[in-house]
């Protein structure tokens, strides 16, 4: 009796200490969602409005189609090319493997303030035709592929390769192998690396920023940037952020609903 | 039928290789070539010098690199006071709505740029936070000072140290654990004597990483430090030195000490929690 009152206080106060911890994480949220749902009166005091949302719908929109055709060019490209290469570290055994890996994940580890500015300087000299809506897609592609090898690895670990040899034992083709039995299998590890790339080039900000100059393409994190450095904290500005934390939120919560976190463990959470 | 066996892993991951040279390799030797040069002459006809390097390392950088690593190292240490018992909590005793707080660990993912607003709005002139503050000039002290950027690099590099150290508290042997118990230690005595030491190569990891990640935050000194931190944090630096003083040859200079710093960081934390990789 004494010991489970004892692991339930233990309970009491881990759940607290998440909960506040949670709080925090969320804290920005919150405080970005108060703001873009009040409006203030002409006589000085704050109401509950949604009026904000509608203000940036003209000019705000079109930069959130634009972040997310390119969150998904970058996805199809790095699913095509990601997925192979990921296969291929699984399944083989080759000289130089490990030396391989981390070379590929080397854009990971270098600061994105550094990588963008070694992207436009080389696009300016040397990839002249990238200088528009393909250099985000470059850029990201490049930035972002470790996510989906390393979520594709994770995934063929899990996969025991004596299903696709009894496929190939029982007369299935290698084509028909892969599409029929490997792919199914690691389909939802493959989501994983979807979702984590979709949330990251979505919202990435600082490459972003750096090609604005260059490519006169705003996508929408570098618009709300520069509308705070513009006007600071207009419920609009709040909006435009909420808006874009709303859409990340809901493609995650989606993907949560539907898959659960086991693909995500062991990539970005414990 | 070996050599074609050998070639399909290489076929398969050509066009990662490609990539990733194509837009990786390539640029950052673009970078080192043009950190080297004066100026924006790198576009035009490139004047060859060192002085880059000679300025980054004279006196004139000293409080750059100070108020970075004062900053992100500071910010490290309060991930591992409130990360170690968050991912000590989460694997060892939260059962029900794990799920929940995994996925609200992703929300700090979407970047840099939402936590810099929200914390900036908290402490703006008429935010939630503003009655704390009795006069407007101590508002402003606020908004601009250390502890808030703290705090917000903090939440932005939290789920990557956690991440670390739950992995290392994970890859402990509870059955270790369990015969110290056997063996007529306490729960605390345990804890000090046998868990701690088993994680520590997880909490220095945790710890770097943290730092490597706060190298790059660009959003948060920038809208958050106010004029000491926001002009001063190196890679603001950077992007100030390129676009609005187009000296494009000290800004890749700065970059190339940054990326060094970042992967000799990232390299000693992957070495030291082993299996953990962000």
């Amino acid at each position: 009796m004494k010991a489970s009152s004892a692991e339930r206080v233990k309970d009491v106060i881990s759940y607290t200490y998440v909960l506040l911890i949670s709080g925090l994480l969320l804290l920005p949220f919150t405080v970005i969602l108060m703001r873009s749902l009040t409006a203030t009166l002409p006589d000085g005091s704050t109401t509950f409005s949604i009026k904000a949302y509608f203000d940036i719908i003209a000019s705000f929109w079109p930069k959130v189609y634009l972040s997310l055709s390119i969150a998904i060019t970058t996805i199809i490209i790095d699913t095509a090319i990601g997925v192979p290469a990921a296969y291929a570290l699984v399944r083989y055994n080759f000289r130089g493997k490990k030396t391989l890996f981390t070379m590929l994940n080397g854009v990971w580890y270098v600061p994105g303030i550094c990588y963008a500015l070694s992207l436009i300087i080389t696009y300016y000299f040397l990839y002249k035709w990238f200088l528009g809506y393909w250099g985000f897609i470059a850029a990201y592609t490049c930035g972002f592929l470790m996510l989906m090898l390393m979520t594709c690895i994770v995934a063929f670990r899990y996969v025991d390769p004596c299903y696709e040899e009894s496929a190939t034992c029982l007369g299935a083709g290698r084509f028909a192998t892969f599409f029929k039995v490997t792919l199914p299998m690691v389909g939802p590890g493959v989501s994983a690396g979807i979702l984590l790339t979709f949330v990251l080039s979505f919202n990435e900000f600082i490459t972003a920023l750096l090609l604005n100059l260059a490519t006169r393409l705003q996508t929408a994190p570098v618009r709300v940037y520069a509308d705070i450095t513009r006007a600071r904290v207009l419920p609009s500005i709040s909006a435009e952020a909420a808006v874009l934390q709303l859409i990340s939120l809901a493609v995650v919560l989606v993907y949560l609903k539907v898959v659960g976190t086991k693909y995500l463990r062991g990539v970005v959470l414990i | 039928m070996t050599t074609n066996e050998r070639l399909k892993p290489l076929a398969l991951l050509t066009p990662a290789i490609a990539l990733e040279v194509g837009l990786f390799f390539v640029p950052v030797g673009i970078l080192a070539i043009a950190s080297l040069t004066f100026r924006d002459s790198f576009f035009f006809t490139p004047v060859w010098t060192l002085s880059n390097y000679a300025n980054i390392f004279s006196n004139a950088y000293a409080f750059d690199f100070e108020i970075t690593f004062g900053l992100i190292t500071l910010a490290a240490f309060l991930d591992l006071m409130l990360g170690f018992p968050f991912a000590y909590i989460m694997t060892r005793r939260i059962r029900k709505y794990q799920d929940v707080f995994r996925a609200i660990m992703l929300v700090p993912l979407f970047g840099e740029l939402y936590i810099a607003y929200g914390f900036y709005y908290l402490f703006f002139p008429g935010g939630p936070l503003s009655f704390l503050f009795a006069s407007g000039v101590e508002m402003f002290r606020a908004l601009y000072s250390l502890p808030a950027a703290v705090i917000a690099l903090a939440i932005y590099t939290f789920p990557f140290s956690v991440y670390n150290i739950g992995i290392s508290l994970q890859g402990i042997d509870r059955s270790i654990e369990e015969s110290a118990r056997c063996l007529g230690a306490g729960s605390i005595r345990t804890f000090v004597n046998v868990t701690l030491p088993m994680c520590i190569p997880g909490i220095i990891g945790a710890w770097l990483v943290s730092i490597g990640w706060g190298l790059g935050a660009f959003a948060i000194p920038i809208l958050m430090g106010g004029a000491v931190v926001a002009e001063r944090m190196l890679s603001v630096e950077v992007y100030s030195m390129a676009l609005l003083r187009m000296d494009f040859g000290m800004a890749s200079a700065i970059g190339v000490i940054l990326a060094v710093i970042a992967v000799i960081i990232f390299y000693v934390s992957l070495k030291a929690s082993r299996g953990a990789l962000i």
